[in-house]
């Protein structure tokens, strides 16, 4: 037998989450014959969807529904949509319901804010006012927040975030003052109605934001109300949005080499030219890029022989949780829930997602509290029944659940621990499930399961459940993602650039990382810029 | 998607990936419809147990690679794909606690065989070498190109006056069932079980008349069986990533609601959401028969006879398969490893058929819809793929012959006998391998019903779609009128597992497939590098 | 009499052919014209073919007559081919010697065939009479002698 040829590429990307990808769609567009090295046998990372339990219900693991659809490039750039991206917007989009029946609050997707209003005003007509005068003035922010998304990050964007508070909701009494506070504080002082409360901490905790954190209400305001109730569902399951940027990566020629665990970055004169994978080196004459968490890529994969004293540090300063840990349970279902609340208001059984499980803001406050302090809390959920708004995401006449436990990080519990929590946790959130929704007896789930922290860390070696791959705290967030010296995507090795959530701005389904991080690569290697004139970014 | 394409073919298991991607590699402006959430029908490969254990939940066993021509014309090895050929193939564990082993070795295979029967050893050698050598004109023959009636066979036997000079080739063999022909040629009851044990995997089941003809090719490729190294759905990944780095395009969550049929053509598909999609040059089906005849198309179209014998001729496999998946902790340590120390190396374990009247016995039963006694074999991919599952773990395979349908419940009684029958082969295989005990960190069952439900173009559980038997064969299979690929509306194919060749991960129906839409469309068949 | 693989030769393979092509039914002739590269791989044995050489001969069958039969000097020549047949010279020696039956050759596998199986098969009759005239119907000469070669060159 001959001997084999070394592979060669121009750019390696290693892992294949969304982010991964939308990085090597760029770079061979670009000209640079690019590779996509992935650990698991899927292409996707988070954007995952499986039939764990059943044949033909389709559950989404991690990510569950597109907020940044309208402003991701590069779902325009590539035509996603012709070759397979396929969506839809839930009418009624976030609810929270109660097991005594009083009415839920529904949040409507934009153009049906008069239904928020309703739904708002049966507790309180000063809050939905207020509600829903706050979301028509975030609209006004997509640009500036898109643009701030979708470029390297820097002190400067996030001073005209702070200012723009001033200017949008000025008049409301808002100002950059406002951005110190905890979102936990600017809740309570926008609004009076426990049960919004509850909601809207929950929102806050779905975008990684802690409650409690100073310095994170900015975000509230602009990210959070900018993108609240503006979630699209991604026909059969968000993994089609996976499918469908691997499929352009393919048509410019990309090539994903799966199954293939990188066991380190090879850098030679400070400069990194390729990867090792499963005893192989594939040589990158251009560039390496890492969707890998930041600890992983720089300690593991780099090595601290590679690095400067200064990175070393930072790297091991780095903290994953508690804020993104997920346990996602997912449930066959032969009907949907029908709720009590639904008296109230018949579209709460349509709900795209639904929180469930809580009393009250005291109630939601105490759950969060617990889990990022690494307890165990009392069982409540987001809950997605995709099905009602697609039906291809299980067989006729069935129904297919999951939902967004956030609990303590991998590392709080022992694997017996977790194994206990995975064979009763589901059960003790049914019974607060059915007290809701009588008809979600145990007659009524035909299986269901819960994939713990310690497991999302096993999958897709998102450490301690995280899936951001790093906390959202304010000494992490912004510019200072992961680190000052590390927030624009290149590190203090030549030609290794990082593109994953452990970069800015995070974890979601944006895929900023991955376009920003070809921004930097564009810059350094002069290639073409990807900005569309149009968009403006 | 766009509104229209030169062929729109259903279905993105591997003969809609395979058919797809020649036709791109042709120029063609192609789409694959999958109405899955994954590409691969079959070629399915998912982490049911725990993160970290890729179990393949269909098809496991690569037995044409290098025979087919698209393995190489598709370049899936450039794409990626490892296969690995284990040294030690498979065995069969008999319940006096001796073994016999099959290699990838001939020597080897004829050594272990010896231990039984001296005869039947050279016997075996002397067969497999024979087939060996004529494999290639085989497959070329009756494999992958579109096929050939026995009539057309028997004849051409005759004319060039081959049929005395083996017994493989003899017209004789239509008649006779692979039972009888292992009663004439070997002699020792153990040796005979794996012989038929090896043609029921491969759905030849060994009482049924007439499939004595399959024999020379189960016999040739007896020894090249094929592990896809991180699953088996990286070959899907593959072929979708040829189809799309040349043009095509694959979409999946798209479920077919009709074929568009104008003035006896083909011109589009309706997906079940609505979306109409053009077809400018053909429309192909990978699909089951009964979908694209009664579903896709309305009576009018297809004709009132052929719907008719859609609903009562197409025949379908009477047993399949139920499957356990396993994580694990350790590997098994069978206690016929003091026979043969190489069963503890086997990739495929056969146990405790002992002879092809145990085989016979638990076809009767499955036939009559009973679950039979467990007889699992039992496939460990970790014995040779070294990335199926975390360090230090390992994934297991039990796969069990039973019946569809429960006389007493229907398919449906599968839902709640699935764990339950499990556990039973769970049972069975520890009792060969007491190791096992304590080493099983979790595992899932695939039932039956769940073939169906998971893969629709399978009813009944029949993985092969459709029934393999002489008269299902060649130009008959899925019927006569359909053996050529082309249907009675213009410009719609028949492409799938439910076309000669057959199910099983052959590529040959796609591949013949294209041979036809080449003729039919002038397509130049740039593979056919003569 | 011709010397084995020389121009004599072969137009006594043609002619021998068409007259037994001439004999069959009408019916068992197809129509169209047909192109076969047959390819014989020196083994070191045969005298007739270097040991590192191929010697490659083009025929066109049209209407089930043999119109020509050419030696060519590429493996790929400048027409639409329908079937290769390769193997090793001293297998062709003996076939064409009457030593050897090509349908044997080709069943285990020392001559290759490529092409459109399903149609050699269909025309079985045929293939039957070209392979006759092929190896019974011709006068050879072997000048340098004929197989078996006692293992003289290889």
């Amino acid at each position: 037998m001959g001997e084999k040829m070394a592979r060669a590429y121009d750019a390696i990307v290693i892992g294949a989450g969304h982010n991964g990808l939308c990085l090597a769609a760029y770079l061979q567009r670009a000209g640079l014959s690019t590779a996509v090295v992935e650990r698991r046998h899927e292409e996707g990372g988070g954007v995952n969807t499986e039939e764990p339990v059943l044949p033909g219900y389709r559950h989404n693991m991690h990510a569950q529904f597109m907020e940044f659809f309208d402003v991701m490039p590069m779902i325009r750039d590539f035509g996603l949509e012709e070759i397979g991206l396929r969506t839809v917007m839930p009418e009624a989009q976030a609810g929270i319901t109660f097991e005594d029946g009083r009415p839920p609050i529904i949040l409507h997707r934009p153009d049906l804010l008069d239904r928020t209003h309703e739904s708002i005003a049966r507790y309180s007509k000063a809050d939905a006012d207020l509600y829903c005068e706050l979301k028509q003035r975030a609209a006004k922010l997509e640009m500036l927040l898109a643009t701030g998304l979708y470029n390297i990050p820097s002190q400067e964007t996030q001073q005209q975030q702070a200012l723009a508070l001033a200017a949008v909701f000025g008049d409301l009494g808002i100002s950059a003052y406002h951005a110190t506070k905890t979102c936990k504080v600017i809740i309570d002082e926008l609004f009076e109605t426990d049960e919004l409360r509850a909601l809207l901490y929950r929102a806050c905790v779905e975008w990684g934001f802690p409650v409690d954190d100073w310095g994170t209400a900015g975000g509230f305001l602009t990210f959070i109300m900018w993108t609240m109730a503006n979630w699209k569902l991604v026909i059969g399951g968000t993994h089609g949005l996976a499918k469908a940027m691997m499929q352009a990566c393919y048509r410019e020629g990309v090539d994903l080499i799966e199954n293939s665990s990188v066991e380190r970055i090879v850098v030679e004169d400070g400069q990194a030219v390729g990867v090792v994978v499963r005893g192989e080196e594939i040589r990158a004459n251009r560039l390496v890029a890492s969707n890998a968490d930041l600890r992983q890529t720089l300690l593991d994969l780099v090595g601290k022989d590679e690095l400067s004293d200064l990175w070393v540090k930072r790297a091991e300063d780095y903290r994953y949780g508690p804020s993104h840990v997920l346990g996602t349970p997912v449930f066959c279902l032969y009907e949907p829930p029908s709720y009590r609340s639904a008296r109230w208001d018949p579209e709460i059984d349509r709900c795209f997602y639904t929180v469930v499980g809580y009393d009250s803001a005291a109630d939601m406050i105490r759950y969060i509290r617990d889990a990022y302090s690494g307890r165990m809390p009392e069982p409540g959920a987001g809950t997605w029944v995709n099905t009602i708004w697609d039906p291809t995401q299980a067989p006729p006449d069935r129904h297919a659940a999951t939902g967004w436990y956030f609990l303590p990080v991998a590392s709080a519990l022992s694997a017996e621990e977790w194994a206990d929590v995975r064979a009763t946790f589901n059960d003790r959130f049914l019974e607060k499930w059915q007290r809701a929704a009588p008809n979600m007896t145990a007659g009524n789930v035909i299986a269901h399961r819960l994939y713990t922290p310690d497991q999302q860390e096993q999958k897709n070696l998102m450490r301690e459940g995280d899936f951001s791959n790093g906390e959202f705290a304010p000494d992490q967030l912004g510019a200072n993602r992961p680190f000052p010296e590390a927030s624009n995507y290149r590190t203090e090795v030549a030609g290794l650039y990082l593109c994953g959530p452990s970069a800015y701005p995070g974890g979601g389904v944006h895929a900023a990382c991955g376009y920003n991080a070809f921004k930097a690569i564009a810059e350094d290697l002069e290639l073409p810029s990807p900005i569309d004139p149009a968009r403006g970014y | 998607m766009r509104d229209a394409y030169d062929v729109i073919v259903i279905g993105a298991g591997h003969n809609g990936l395979t058919l797809g991607s020649y036709l791109a590699r042709s120029g063609l402006d192609v789409l694959v419809l999958e109405r899955r959430h994954e590409e691969g029908g079959g070629l399915c490969t998912e982490e049911v147990t725990q993160p970290g254990f890729l179990h393949n939940i269909h098809a496991n066993y690569h037995t044409f690679v290098d025979l087919a021509p698209p393995v190489g014309d598709l370049e899936v090895r450039k794409h990626g794909v490892e296969y690995v050929r284990p040294e030690v193939q498979m065995a069969s564990i008999y319940d006096d606690g001796t073994a016999l082993t099959i290699h990838s070795d001939l020597e080897k295979t004829k050594a272990s065989m010896a231990r039984f029967s001296e005869r039947d050893a050279e016997t075996f050698g002397r067969l497999h070498t024979e087939a060996h050598g004529y494999i290639d004109l085989l497959l070329g023959t009756l494999m992958y190109q579109p096929p050939l009636s026995v009539k057309e066979l028997t004849r051409a036997l005759a004319a060039f006056g081959v049929e005395d000079r083996s017994e493989f080739l003899s017209v004789k063999l239509r008649r006779e069932s692979i039972n009888q022909f292992l009663d004439q040629h070997f002699e020792n009851d153990k040796i005979k079980a794996h012989l038929a044990f090896h043609g029921a995997v491969c759905s030849y089941t060994n009482d049924v008349p007439g499939l004595a003809i399959g024999y020379p090719l189960l016999i040739g490729k007896i020894d090249n069986w094929h592990l896809c190294v991180g699953g088996s759905h990286r070959l899907a990944h593959a072929l979708w990533r040829d189809l799309a780095q040349h043009g095509g395009t694959l979409v999946a969550n798209a479920g077919v609601g009709r074929i568009l049929v104008e003035g006896g053509r083909a011109v589009g598909v309706r997906l079940e959401d609505g979306t109409e999609i053009e077809a400018r040059k053909a429309v192909a089906s990978t699909v089951s028969v009964e979908q694209t005849f009664l579903e896709f198309l309305d009576a009018e179209s297809v004709g009132e006879e052929l719907t008719q014998r859609v609903k009562s001729d197409v025949k379908h496999k009477d047993w399949t398969l139920f499957s356990v998946h396993l994580a694990m902790n350790r590997l098994p340590e069978y206690e016929a490893a003091a026979f043969d120390p190489d069963v503890n190396r086997a990739w495929v374990v056969n146990l405790g058929y002992d002879s092809t009247r145990a085989l016979d016995a638990d076809w009767a039963t499955i036939r009559s819809g009973q679950l039979p006694e467990p007889k699992p074999n039992a496939a460990v991919n970790s014995l040779y793929d070294p990335i199926d599952a975390p360090e230090g773990c390992y994934t297991g395979l039990l796969r069990q012959f039973a019946p569809f349908s429960f006389a007493d419940g229907g398919a449906g009684a599968w839902e709640r006998a699935g764990r339950w029958y499990g556990q039973r082969c769970v049972d069975a295989w520890t009792r060969y391998a007491p190791n096992l005990d304590g080493g099983i960190i979790e595992w899932a069952v695939d039932t039956p019903l769940d073939i169906t439900r998971k893969l629709v173009n399978m009813p009944h559980g029949d993985w092969m779609m459709g029934e393999i038997s002489l008269d299902n064969m060649l130009d008959q299979r899925p019927l006569p009128e359909l053996g050529e690929y082309r249907t009675p509306v213009t410009g719609l194919y028949m492409a799938g597992s439910t076309q000669h060749p057959h199910g099983f991960i052959t590529f040959g129906p796609g591949y013949n497939a294209l041979q036809v839409m080449a003729d039919d469309l002038g397509i130049e068949k740039w593979w056919q590098q003569i | 009499m011709s010397d084995i693989y020389t121009a004599d030769w072969y137009e006594a393979v043609r002619d021998a052919i068409n007259a037994k092509v001439g004999e069959l039914p009408a019916k068992a002739v197809p129509e169209g014209a047909w192109h076969a590269v047959v390819e014989i791989v020196g083994d070191g044995a045969s005298p007739y073919v270097g040991a590192e050489d191929t010697r490659r001969f083009l025929v066109r069958i049209e209407n089930g007559m043999c119109d020509w039969y050419r030696e060519i000097d590429t493996p790929n020549p400048d027409v639409s081919l329908d079937y290769r047949f390769t193997g090793p010279a001293t297998v062709f020696d003996e076939i064409a010697a009457a030593q050897r039956d090509p349908v044997d050759a080709a069943l285990d596998g020392t001559v290759k065939v490529r092409g459109d199986m399903r149609f050699l098969m269909r025309q079985a009759e045929l293939v039957k009479v070209l392979l006759e005239a092929y190896t019974t119907s011709v006068d050879t000469e072997w000048p340098q002698g004929k197989p078996p070669y006692n293992g003289a060159a290889g």
